[in-house]
């Protein structure tokens, strides 16, 4: 039962500034089934930031209810691990402890924690890295450390915020079709935010356009597996669903 | 290996220069040693100073009451700074006020210690105490207050509970502002012990240096403000600068102060 149900979940920020309410989130529903990849897509200030961060429990919702394997959400927790655009790894931890640091805070012995953790790092490519900090490592390799440190808790759901924005176009693509592959590999619920929407449409079995706090309509994705982009750049089902993301989330 | 021996040569340089200038100009001079002494008397009087263990005992006393004034003061200070650090809004509130006592901290309240505490250990700790426990809850309260939320919100969602949340996030966190704090608290704790002493006590370093004047001693005096300079550059050449060093730059944290 590892399923997450959003039913009319909304969100209204008072905006202290200009004194007013903002609805940020209307009524969104979403079912996400076990195994599921969902990206959601939409252009800057659409709310999907603050759908992922109500999911995961750093903010309260304001209206609906969001259930992970049938029990609503109450705070932050082990259940939904979170990748984060800014990595936020513990600069004061190296690789291998950071990977470590969910099983510790379940209670892992160190020898059994440790194993855990080189055992995804090596899944990241990453065992080279596992003695250094977090300053030490490029941008794209912090952000694989991200990935594997929420992967190694085992969650119910992993939450990703634009992850790959803040790294280069070239590094983008390899930890995109990385990530496609430990999906494979692992099988984890995952809902990935994103504005780009090949990104989305290349990571996702399916994806849910999003524009004004409200869902637009929601498209399968049915290409095969594995994806690279090598194979994908020229696929016309793959320009096909790009083009009617792009076209929905323009017009919204 | 080289590098490091390098400049702890180059670091000495300058004092060795100092000395050199030292033997040769107050001899030339003939310089009358009840206004400033001879090397040689100042050597003199240490290898004395030693040898009875008058000197030895005024170190002790000293470095005694630095380190029972600096623990009873991280002991308060870390966990009440990083309480404060957690609440936005306690931190808001109290920061002022903090700032107002780091900045007063040490010689300032030794008129008072003395009127709290008499004459004695008692008054000399709670200076090095003040000057240690403001600096370092500052400085925690402003490392604390400057962990990214993300981090935060990051361990929470491993599973961090709020103990965990405390060891593993907040003080690491802060770590590098404690240890900045400790450092600036300490040069405050240091100067204070000395002027302390000179007022509230009959052993340690400052009280040897007040009491060799009343006898014309100078060269008791230079001895003294030599080993108080050369103890403090040891404590934190060898000990302080290394931690801060090996927190900051390792873990690529920058100081936000
Ligand atoms: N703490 C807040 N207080 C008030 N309004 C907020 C707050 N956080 C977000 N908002 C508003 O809610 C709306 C949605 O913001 P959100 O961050 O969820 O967008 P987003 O889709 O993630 O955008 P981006 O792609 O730029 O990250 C925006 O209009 C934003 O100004
Ligand atoms: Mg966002």
């Amino acid at each position: 039962m590892k399923n997450l149900t959003i039913r009319n979940l909304s969100k209204t920020y008072f905006d202290p500034y200009a004194g007013t309410n903002v609805t940020a989130v209307h009524d969104v529903s979403l079912n996400v089934g076990q195994g599921e990849f969902v990206c959601i897509v939409g252009p800057s200030g659409c709310g999907k930031t603050t759908i992922l961060n109500m999911i995961a429990g750093f903010i309260p919702h304001t209206g609906g209810e969001i259930l992970v394997g049938g029990r609503p959400v109450k705070g932050p927790g082990p259940d939904r691990g979170v990748v984060f655009q800014s990595f936020a790894l513990f600069p004061w931890r190296t690789v291998l402890e950071n990977v470590a640091f969910g099983p510790k805070m379940r209670g892992v012995r160190k020898a059994e924690r440790e194993k855990i953790a080189h055992e995804y790092l090596a899944l990241a490519k990453l065992t080279e890295a596992a003695g250094r900090y977090p300053a030490e490592l490029s941008g794209g390799m912090q952000q694989r450390v991200g990935v594997v440190r929420a992967l190694a808790n085992e969650p119910d759901v992993l939450l990703m915020d634009e992850p790959f924005a803040s790294v280069d176009a070239q590094t983008r693509m390899t930890l995109q079709e990385e990530l496609t592959r430990i999906w494979q590999e692992k099988r984890p619920t995952v809902i990935f935010i994103t504005h780009d929407v090949a990104e989305a449409v290349f990571l996702a079995n399916r994806v849910i356009a999003l524009s004004k706090g409200r869902v637009l309509e929601e498209i399968d994705v049915d290409l095969p597996r594995p994806r690279s982009w090598d194979s994908l750049n020229d696929d016309a089902r793959f320009k096909e669903l790009s083009g009617r993301v792009r076209q929905l989330v323009r017009s919204a | 290996m080289l590098h490091r021996l390098s400049s702890a040569l180059w670091f000495c340089a300058p004092f060795i220069v100092l000395l050199v200038l030292w033997a040769v100009f107050i001899p030339y001079f003939d310089v009358n040693p009840r206004l400033f002494p001879h090397l040689s008397s100042v050597v003199q009087a240490g290898i004395e100073g030693i040898q009875d263990g008058t000197l030895i005992q005024h170190i002790k006393a000293s470095l005694l009451r630095v380190a029972v004034g600096t623990v009873l003061a991280l002991i308060i200070a870390v966990p009440l700074g990083v309480a404060m650090g957690v609440s936005p809004i306690v931190s808001s509130f109290l920061t002022p006020l903090f700032r107002f006592f780091s900045v007063l901290a040490g010689i300032a309240w030794i008129p008072i210690a003395t009127l709290w505490f008499g004459y004695g250990f008692g008054a000399i700790t709670f200076v090095i105490f003040n000057a240690v426990f403001f600096i370092v809850t500052y400085n925690t309260l402003l490392g604390v207050s400057t962990i990214p939320l993300h981090v935060r919100n990051a361990a929470a969602s491993l599973g961090a509970g709020r103990w965990a949340m405390l060891t593993e996030v907040l003080l690491p966190g802060a770590l590098p502002n404690i240890v900045t704090g400790i450092r600036t608290g300490l040069g405050f704790a240091w100067r204070g012990l000395i002027a302390a002493e000179m007022i509230a006590t009959n052993v340690g370093l400052g009280y040897m240096l007040f009491v060799a004047r009343d006898f014309y001693r100078t060269e008791v005096i230079v001895l003294g403000m030599i080993v108080i300079g050369v103890l403090w550059l040891l404590l934190d050449r060898l000990v302080l600068a290394p931690i801060e060093r090996a927190t900051i730059e390792r873990w690529g944290m920058v100081q936000r102060a």
